[in-house]
């Protein structure tokens, strides 16, 4: 257990780096490899912003609870058999309450600084975010079901004869729009889009940003782990050690998360909260009845 | 260790509890109360029940997000970053909570607890949800059911399209004193509507 925090402590900044290449290759944004560094050096050397009458503490503290939730979020994915930094019954719950979390944490990141843009921001990804993360909810309980246990090793354990993302192909791609959602990225990206000036982050910069921008890819780091363990038999594999496995699985989402990101437009909010509600949330309940009727006896 | 943890978190739900009442404004109050039941949460899952606990963190985090949101919507100060008094009828709730308290602390106190140490095999867990769908299933699906009219019946009601036409339709604001004329800039022609916003 502490073995597995600390190698989840360690590999966390170097996934990090990955996941800030990911998003730089062909995006025109400097070289591929350096260049996440030097930017973020950059933005550490630069002043924060001040605003007028900001919730002081909520604006500092906004950037470490979206970390915090990400490492926490990522803990319960078992690196192989026996291997997990937070071993407890309920760790698909445990995934959840660091979604609804995080709906919260980027509320109040775009709510503190007191500022139009970041506020309207903040609201418009409310309004998306929860029914992302309800959707994602469903997705997992589909998950859970034919381990009938909500704790990630016996969801990775019970995908020994078939992984699931075959079992139930809807989970997988409904997954990733919660991934999108909580990484604030492309179609899902109401929080800080380029039409509000950067939204929630619109008056964010130096040490600030930079610790925002950290934690928004410790968070796609973690949601690619789970997605991996959940529906791509996480540690499962042969000839390599489970870790490897699980490494190379969670790089595949987070390219595909990326490119997901990159490939498909945003839609207004309006049409995409009816998208959501009308469209993948029936279809969410559609792969868990499929599920269900699957796993009885 | 456990002891520790137990005396801090509840100390960490009492302040939050109270600091509810005390700052000016909705959303502070909302994530505030929403700390306090992250803390019960806590407490729940050291009393050997980690599904209630945080579940408890789950539901609470987006409970306290949609009320915030509802609050700021729906209130004629939503009082966002603006300042706000949050409590209203001091003496009703003074002696409310008074009474309120004396009494959970009685029962608290009073009652003869049960001391059963829950095993570390007991499967609790499964137990909860052979206990939700099973004797206690009634009960359950009542409440789930009627939670859900009340959410359909709010959306509806608060909703901008009805039967009749759209809700704010020939809508006027309040008055600035109690049956004072409405606020805002008085219309031109009579019918309760400017100029520029007619042409139906």
């Amino acid at each position: 257990m502490i073995a597995a925090t600390f190698a989840l402590l360690l590999s966390l900044p170097l996934l990090v780096w990955v996941a800030a290449m990911f998003d730089r290759i062909g995006a025109g944004r400097g070289r591929v490899v350096m260049a996440p560094l030097q930017n973020g050096a950059a933005l550490l050397l630069r002043p924060n912003t001040e605003t007028e009458a900001p919730d002081q503490l909520n604006r500092l503290l906004a950037p470490g609870w979206y970390l915090a939730l990400a490492l926490v979020g990522l803990s319960v994915v078992p690196f192989a058999p026996g291997v997990v930094a937070s071993d407890i019954a309920t760790g698909l719950v445990l995934w959840g309450a660091c979604e609804a979390l995080t709906v919260v944490v980027v509320f109040l990141h775009g709510w503190s600084p007191n500022s139009p843009l970041p506020l309207i921001g903040a609201y418009r990804y409310v309004a998306i975010g929860l029914p992302a993360m309800l959707l994602s909810m469903f997705v997992l309980i589909g998950a859970a079901l034919p381990a009938q246990s909500l704790s990630v090793a016996e969801v990775v354990e019970a995908q020994r004869d078939l992984w699931n993302v075959v079992r139930q192909p809807l989970g997988l791609p409904l997954f990733m729009a919660l991934g999108l959602a909580i990484t604030l990225r492309g179609p899902f990206d109401f929080a800080e889009g380029a039409e509000l000036a950067g939204g929630a982050s619109a008056e964010e910069s130096g040490p600030a940003l930079a610790a925002w921008r950290f934690a928004r890819a410790a968070m796609l780091v973690a949601f690619s782990a789970m997605a991996a363990t959940a529906f791509l038999g996480g540690y499962l594999g042969p000839v390599l050690p489970g870790p490897a496995w699980l490494l190379l699985k969670t790089l595949a989402v987070m390219a595909a998360a990326v490119a997901a990101g990159r490939f498909f437009a945003r839609m207004p909010p309006a049409r995409m909260l009816t998208f959501l509600w009308v469209v993948l949330l029936p279809l969410s309940f559609a792969n868990l009845a499929l599920v269900g009727v699957e796993a009885l006896p | 260790m456990i002891d520790a943890l137990f005396l801090t978190l509840s100390a960490l739900a009492i302040w939050s509890g109270w600091r509810v009442f005390r700052v000016d404004s909705m959303v502070r109050a909302s994530f505030l109360l929403m700390v306090s039941f992250i803390a019960v949460g806590l407490i729940a899952v050291l009393l050997a029940a980690p599904y209630i606990g945080i579940a408890t963190i789950f539901m609470m985090a987006v409970e306290m997000m949609v009320m915030a949101l509802f609050m700021v919507m729906f209130m004629m100060n939503p009082a966002g970053l603006n300042p706000m008094v949050m409590v209203h009828q001091h003496r009703f709730a003074v002696v409310a909570g008074i009474v309120a308290f004396a009494g959970l602390t009685a029962a608290a106190l009073l009652s003869d607890l049960p001391s059963r140490p829950v095993p570390e095999s007991a499967e609790v867990v499964r137990a909860l949800g052979h206990e939700l769908l099973g004797p206690s299933m009634l009960i359950f699906e009542t409440a789930g059911v009627t939670l859900l009219a009340t959410m359909i019946g709010a959306v509806v009601l608060s909703a901008r399209s009805g039967r009749y036409g759209d809700s704010d339709a020939g809508s006027v604001p309040p008055g600035l004193t109690p049956g004072g004329e409405p606020a805002g800039r008085k219309p031109d022609d009579g019918r309760g509507r400017p100029h520029h916003h007619g042409g139906q």
